[in-house]
């Protein structure tokens, strides 16, 4: 799919469906620009819509100022960071942040997107995780596969919906295979779906 | 303030859910909403349970937070405090969004330092005697049944079996509480303080043979990184879960996520 339309296509998906956005590793940064510029303008921007972006991948604090460029509103977008304590840059936290040790405690993450969904109910809930290349660097794959399955028929039982950022390499190959299993769509950044 | 008393029901006739039970016992929703979940809607009316942990893992919030939510729904609450006093108990539970200081102003939560109530009753022997004892019963019996006390909370039965020290005085004086408060209809959760490696739900080891219910905390390891992990561990009168949970102490209360097992865990 061309990375102009992606914002057009995950308007159209319903709450409660899960979809893996497959970057191509060549374009990484180009795709990761259009995938951002879609999931945090182009999806928060939506009426009622409040977006819960994992980070795992760059620091809440740096999506957060690509967000202000977009001129995306602090109250319509939350972090969980799950990576600048392990970096040790955590003096300056976000008042729209939640802050996990370690991308190793992934039950931390689930409890903190649960509440966030709580804490600011929204018709329109939509959660990104960025990324599942990110995740799996410092997870076991059994692991992975167990959070992934409970997280994601958590989300749709809440109609929330859930995006995945994966980078497709050779490394990735069992995960996303795995993935496939899980999500309702996969989206091909850049090629066809 | 009194909530109604509804007795066990019969489920209506014709299709239910398979392995339901035939008779359905009235709950007292926790108001925690994983851990009802988990508990196919509350613990059933009067029961009294042991909350079994080591230090850190979660107890005392998970009491309170029983309680703010029972006082919320009209069901007066009563937490009798052996290890903290009250004033700070409740300034540390203001800093939970779920607490909500009228209900402490209004009566319908209630705070007691045991350590004062001795006093007053003149319990002042190290070891408490036999007639002692019964007072102490007697006292907390009262003071359920006066103020329509609907569930309770004693933080610690540790700290209380201290001065009962005899097992068999632990067992007569566990057994004649919970038979006192759930005459009452008063859903009770006594505190247990264990240490990390104990391998047993309370100091002593008898306490887990006499209540209906024990929910055991504790923290686990996971590649060096400690989780909070909770689990049901008997409970009767209702089919629950047995499965383990991570849990979360968040601002809006106690939130549970499954335990992920494709990782090795140990206790700590």
């Amino acid at each position: 799919m061309p990375p102009a339309d992606i914002g057009d296509r995950l308007r159209d998906l319903p709450g409660g469906t899960a979809v893996a956005l497959k970057l191509d590793p060549r374009e990484f940064a180009d795709h990761y620009f259009a995938v951002l510029n879609a999931t945090l303008r182009d999806v928060g921007s939506e009426p009622n819509a409040h977006v819960i972006y994992i980070t795992v991948t760059n620091p809440a604090s740096f999506v957060w100022s690509l967000a202000q460029a977009l001129d995306v509103p602090q109250d319509r977008l939350s972090f969980v960071d799950v990576i600048s304590h392990i970096m040790m840059n955590y003096s300056n936290p976000l008042p729209n942040a939640t802050y996990v040790e370690t991308p190793r405690a992934l039950e931390e993450i689930m409890l903190r997107v649960d509440y966030l969904l709580r804490k600011y109910p929204h018709p329109r809930s939509v959660v990104v995780v960025d990324s599942l290349n990110a995740l799996a660097i410092h997870n076991p794959r059994e692991l992975l596969s167990e959070f992934f399955h409970i997280f994601l028929t958590n989300l749709k039982s809440r109609n929330v919906l859930t995006l995945i950022l994966v980078t497709s390499d050779e490394e990735a190959g069992e995960l996303e295979r795995m993935l496939n299993l899980l999500v309702d769509e996969t989206v091909d950044v850049g090629g066809g779906r | 303030m009194e909530s109604p008393e509804v007795p066990a029901t019969v489920p209506p006739a014709g299709p239910r859910a398979l392995m339901a039970p035939a008779i359905v016992l009235e709950r007292c929703a926790t108001g925690i909403e994983g851990l009802d979940d988990i508990l196919g809607g509350g613990i059933p009316r009067g029961n009294m349970v042991l909350v079994s942990g080591s230090v850190g893992t979660g107890k005392t919030t998970l009491c309170l937070e029983f309680l703010v939510r029972g006082a919320e729904r009209g069901e007066r609450s009563l937490f009798l405090s052996v290890t903290e006093a009250s004033e700070k108990l409740i300034q540390n539970l203001s800093t939970f969004e779920f607490f909500r200081a009228d209900l402490v102003s209004d009566g319908s939560l209630v705070f007691v330092d045991l350590p004062a109530l001795y006093d007053k009753l003149g319990l002042e022997h190290e070891e408490m005697t036999p007639d002692e004892i019964d007072i102490l019963i007697r006292t907390v019996h009262d003071l359920v049944r006066t103020l329509g006390v609907k569930r309770l909370v004693l933080d610690s039965l540790t700290s209380v079996c201290y001065r009962i020290r005899r097992d068999e005085a632990i067992r007569d004086f566990m057994l004649r509480l919970g038979q006192s408060l759930s005459e009452l209809g008063c859903t009770s959760l006594l505190v247990s303080e264990i240490g990390p490696t104990q391998g047993r739900y309370s100091m002593h080891g008898v306490e887990e043979a006499i209540v209906d219910g024990v929910i055991l905390l504790w923290n686990t390891r996971r590649q060096g990184d400690i989780l909070r992990v909770l689990q049901i561990v008997k409970m009767r009168g209702t089919a629950h879960s047995r499965a383990q949970y991570v849990i979360e102490l968040t601002p809006i209360g106690l939130l549970m996520a499954p335990h992920l097992k494709g990782g090795r865990t140990e206790g700590v």
